[in-house]
């Protein structure tokens, strides 16, 4: 009889279960999938505007993945640098971004540090996240340009030489890219793990301490492991924006990717098809790659990390 | 059922009536449109330029704060010209026009050499001659070729006219060639070779020639023999832009220009009454447009005289666009600064402007009393209607904007020795083949 | 063990140092860069160009009168349609999420499994890979330079539907949800009344980052927003770098660049108390 009862009611109440999820579905199907499957389908196009007149769209089957694949005159395939490019600024980033993260993390909830002005600290690292990447980047763009104001202190103090320029070096266009990103988002990490630690539950810290145990054996036996779920998250979030790397470099190099097309990101690579000429064609052969490569790295990120957690 | 047959005709003959009055009004709605002008005026441009001097000198300013020709109310949408931002804006505009209300459709846009002749030679203009411009006779006849389809149709008028020469700071030339007097420095620079010593001599006394590696560009650019883009759609560089690449690598080895964009801001600094700049090459509406720095500081240290190569860089079209609802207004604006003299003379006086119409440039350029007061008092304008008898306005392509933007930021890299030459080249081809995919780079 | 005690507070006050420095550095590194925002954004083009001081040049109000009439850059107007746009798109994403997580983590059904699994597997997805057909479609039924439709798809975000999922998982006890059926409450009611308010620390966290990845968003905007009168402010800061030069004044691009981001700091300087704090709350123990 109350086996019964359960049951009927778990039936009735499923109904609501398919309610609730139904916004996010159908506006999921006809704004996302919709057009991940029109992008697919352009790949195969050639569909783009030459000025006053439109190109297609022709049936042309694989060309377009042919066109990106094919090696260059230098022996190079493009999309390939594009994506290293974008991952080694992804990771020149990320790396400061996580340790400092971390440290300050574990920093403001160490209650035996108890540090002082947590809360002035807290929201001054915040800050930079709720700048616009843009504004952000176009700032960093006139005070490094050569007439801006750090090029001439760096050189009264003899750091460096008359004719650098900061945007024409491919080592200090990707730090600034870099140092942009980490300063952008480190806060938002700390703040996200800091809110994973408290959860915690602080009695597990108090053992550990009353049996003796030093901080970083504290870190790495109770808090990492305990942290590991948001951490996964925050990391695999970053990652993929990290791929998607688009408003810093465009700002910074206006569009071009400047030098030598060593800060060219993938969707960079995507916008210079598509924003012109809308190229759907070939935009939409650079999307179905980065869908792939996209895919793959986060399968490889969440099994390792996965992995690493039992 | 006889009742339902009934209500059918009655629904039927309503029908009729109301679709006959639909169409009637319609009918009439097209017919006054015809005549009445649209209340609104759209005009596309990239940049405040020509805004100025159609503020100060043509539409009218109503209490509303905006500024109306005619009745119609002046919209301007301005979009910046680079990396083909305002061609694609304005294509995807043009493309849209059918389909917009009247009330957003373009009436009027303007064009810049590099890509006059793709509009011009399309059916987004409009036969101008049609909404009332029919005389050109004071305008220069490059403008009214380049405005001018394969089938003799005019489609726009320009409102200046470009020769160019070289700017030069008088102060520096003093000081480096011992004149400042723009026969005499002509007589320095009036070839490459000489050029090229005096930039030496230049260097020698602790100054740059050129503010850019551009800066020489469009002197080599516009005396090439070929398009950038041949009738085969394959990309042609050409010996005159080869010419230039290694004038400016020269430049570049030898630090007698400043490596830096042509619309850079170091070039702009380099304006300023502090520069170490001699040289700038340009027109009239250079010195008036993007030479602010040195209006507001050093005016008066300046001599324009021809430099070593004769050319024409720039100039901006007013076309009509298909389908305007505002002809009247579009006529009346091309006439105004095309044949209206008191304005053409305003913007000689004014604005330093080297107008598109022969008759007041003559007046000036004949003029004992007239003088330029950014040019110390020099009359450019008599040296202009000189220069202007040699402007070629030719082997232009619709895809040149980007090949001359692009050629220039690809080369810099390049120059300041982060590539390789034929790296450089081949990222620039790269460059050209993602935003023309039609176009033959190999 | 005084002896030991004393080691202790001394490595403790070394310790305490050595973080104090850390922190204040990078407090250092996040606002210096403001700071020379707004000395130069009181300084006139003339003044800029010829070389960088701290002190402020006292132009403040001309450069932003120049900055609030420019024609080319309407910020005012895009300073609006940014905030719409990122307000819409916050409010969107985080009830949403909420309601998606909460229907996918308290309901028992057959698809259920197979939905949940979905979300995760397209998490991974780049918002970038559906932009072609998006932009194709924005095009074809003319819905370009329309701001709804920059606000309408957060409402499917699958990232943050994973962080609402994993916090409800973490806070949320059935038993809850059951007094209050046995109450009468409806299952709507239950959501908004019940679980919401459990949810609001995570919901706070969840709006803030969706409204300022809104706000930053340029990408998408970029393709969609052509006519003047409908840009975002990231576009027109964008539009900065790409600039006519002809008539570039360098204090009112600093002006412009204050302007982008000084609502939002305004904002933030007076609910950062309630943002942390909200950040910090997030995680209920236990």
């Amino acid at each position: 009889m109350k086996n019964n009862k359960t049951q009927s009611k778990s039936v009735s109440y499923a109904k609501w279960g398919y309610v609730f999820i139904l916004p996010f579905f159908l506006v999921y199907f006809v704004f996302t999938f919709y057009p991940q499957v029109l992008t697919i389908y352009n790949s195969f196009f050639e569909n783009y505007r030459d000025g006053l007149t439109q190109v297609g769209p022709n049936f042309v089957g694989l060309d377009n993945y042919k066109a990106l694949l094919t090696p260059s005159n230098e022996g190079t395939i493009d999309i390939i640098k594009y994506f290293g490019n974008t991952i080694i600024m992804w990771i020149m980033g990320a790396v400061p971004q996580f340790v400092f993260a971390l440290l300050l993390a574990v920093f403001f909830t160490n209650t035996r540090l108890n540090i002082k002005g947590q809360r002035i600290m807290k929201t001054v690292i915040y800050l930079p996240n709720l700048i616009m990447a843009s504004a952000f980047s176009m700032l960093f763009y006139t005070l490094f340009s050569n007439v801006g104001p750090i090029k001439p202190l760096l050189v009264h103090m003899g750091i460096l030489d008359k004719s650098f320029d900061f945007f024409f070096v491919t080592l200090s266009v990707r730090s600034l890219v870099a140092l942009l990103n980490f300063l952008m988002w480190f806060g938002n990490t700390t703040i996200l793990l800091m809110a994973g630690i408290q959860s915690i539950d602080e009695s597990l810290f108090e053992s550990a301490r009353i049996d003796g145990a030093s901080s970083t054996r504290v870190f790495f036996n109770i808090t990492m492991p305990l942290l590991k779920p948001i951490f996964i998250y925050t990391f695999i979030t970053s990652m993929i924006g990290g791929l998607q790397m688009f408003d810093v470099p465009t700002v910074l190099t206006n569009a071009k990717g400047t030098p030598d097309r060593t800060v060219m990101t993938v969707i960079m690579y995507l916008n210079n098809y598509l924003g012109g000429s809308n190229n759907y064609g070939m935009a939409g052969a650079i999307s179905v790659i980065l869908f792939i490569v996209t895919g793959i790295l986060s399968l490889i990120v969440f099994k390792t990390l996965d992995r690493d957690r039992d | 059922m006889m009742k339902m047959k009934k209500v059918m005709s009655g629904v039927l003959a309503a029908t009729m009536v109301l679709s006959m009055a639909l169409t009637g009004c319609g009918d009439k709605k097209e017919a006054s449109e015809k005549k009445e002008e649209g209340k609104v005026f759209n005009i596309m441009t990239f940049n405040e330029e020509f805004k100025g001097f159609f503020e100060s000198y043509f539409a009218e300013k109503h209490d509303d704060g905006e500024y109306y020709v005619g009745d119609a109310k002046v919209v301007w949408t301005i979009v910046p010209n680079e990396n083909g931002a305002y061609q694609d804006a304005l294509d995807r505009a043009l493309l849209n026009q059918e389909d917009a209300k009247d009330d957003e459709k373009i009436d009027m846009f303007l064009a810049e050499a590099d890509y006059v002749v793709k509009y011009v030679k399309s059916d987004a203009t409009a036969d101008v001659e049609k909404m009332g411009v029919k005389d050109f006779s004071n305008a220069y006849k490059y403008t009214v070729e380049a405005a001018t389809d394969d089938n003799g149709v005019v489609k726009g008028t320009s409102f200046q006219c470009c020769p160019a020469g070289v700017i030069y700071r008088r102060s520096i030339a003093k000081d480096v060639l011992g004149t400042d007097d723009p026969d005499e420095v002509q007589s320095k620079i009036d070839s490459w070779d000489k050029f090229n010593e005096v930039a030496a001599e230049a260097k020698e006394k602790g100054y740059y020639m050129t503010a850019s590696d551009g800066e020489t560009y469009r002197t080599f650019s516009n005396n090439k023999e070929a398009a950038w883009v041949d009738e085969d759609n394959n990309l042609v560089i050409d010996s005159a832009i080869q010419s230039w690449m290694d004038q400016a690598e020269m430049f570049a080895k030898n630090d007698y220009t400043i490596l830096n964009d042509i619309w850079g801001e170091e070039k702009q600094q380099q304006m300023l009454d502090t520069g170490k700049t001699m040289c700038f090459f340009g027109p009239a509406w250079y010195y008036n447009f993007c030479m602010g720095n040195a209006m507001d500081t050093c005016k008066g240290d300046w001599g324009l005289c021809q430099g070593p190569q004769t050319f024409c860089w720039g100039g901006t079209w007013l076309l009509a666009a298909t389908g305007t609802d505002n002809e009247k207004a579009v006529a009346d604006t091309m006439n105004a600064f095309l044949n209206n003299e008191e304005i053409c003379s305003n913007m000689v006086e004014k604005n330093q402007q080297f107008v598109n119409n022969q008759k007041v440039n003559e007046k000036f350029a004949s003029d004992p009393n007239y003088g330029n007061e950014f040019l110390g008092g020099q009359n450019d304008t008599a040296l202009f209607v000189e220069l202007a008898k040699d402007i070629k306005f030719q082997n232009t392509s619709k895809y040149d904007q980007l090949c001359n933007e692009g050629i220039q930021q690809y080369y810099r890299e390049y120059l300041k020795g982060e590539v390789t030459k034929d790296q450089a080249l081949e990222n620039f081809r790269k460059f050209i083949k993602e935003k023309y995919p039609n176009v033959n780079v190999e | 063990m005084d002896k030991r005690n004393k080691r202790a507070a001394l490595q403790l006050a070394a310790a305490r140092v050595l973080v104090y420095a850390v922190i204040i550095f990078l407090c250092f590194l996040c606002l210096f860069f403001f700071v020379m925002l707004f000395v130069n954004s009181s300084r006139t083009n003339n003044q800029l160009q010829r070389g960088f001081t701290l002190i402020p040049g006292g132009h403040f109000f001309f450069n932003m009168k120049n900055a609030f009439t420019d024609s080319s850059i309407q910020i005012p107007r895009g300073m609006i349609n940014s905030f719409i746009v990122a307000a819409g798109a916050a409010v969107c994403t985080t009830y949403f999420s909420a309601l998606t997580a909460y229907g996918l983590y308290v309901y028992n059904f057959r698809l259920k499994k197979i939905a949940y699994t979905f979300i995760i597997a397209v998490m991974m997805i780049p918002t970038q890979v559906s932009a072609v057909g998006f932009v194709q479609l924005a095009y074809k039924y003319g819905l370009n330079n329309k701001l709804w439709v920059l606000i309408v798809p957060s409402i499917a975000a699958p990232a943050v539907f994973f962080y609402m999922y994993q916090y409800l998982k973490a806070t949320l006890p059935i038993d809850i949800v059951e007094a209050s059926r046995i109450d009468g409450s409806s299952e709507f009611a239950t959501f908004n009344r019940i679980v919401l308010p459990i949810m609001k620390p995570a919901m706070a966290v969840q709006m803030i980052f969706s409204f300022v990845a809104a706000w930053n968003n340029y990408f998408l905007p970029a393709l969609l927003l052509t006519k003047a009168e409908k840009k975002t402010v990231p576009i027109m800061i964008a539009q900065l770098r790409s600039a006519d030069y002809s008539k570039f004044d360098m204090g009112k691009v600093y002006m412009l660049i204050l302007l982008a981001i000084l609502p939002v700091i305004v904002v933030y300087v007076f609910l950062s108390k309630s943002i942390i704090k909200g950040v910090t709350s997030g995680s209920v123990k236990g």
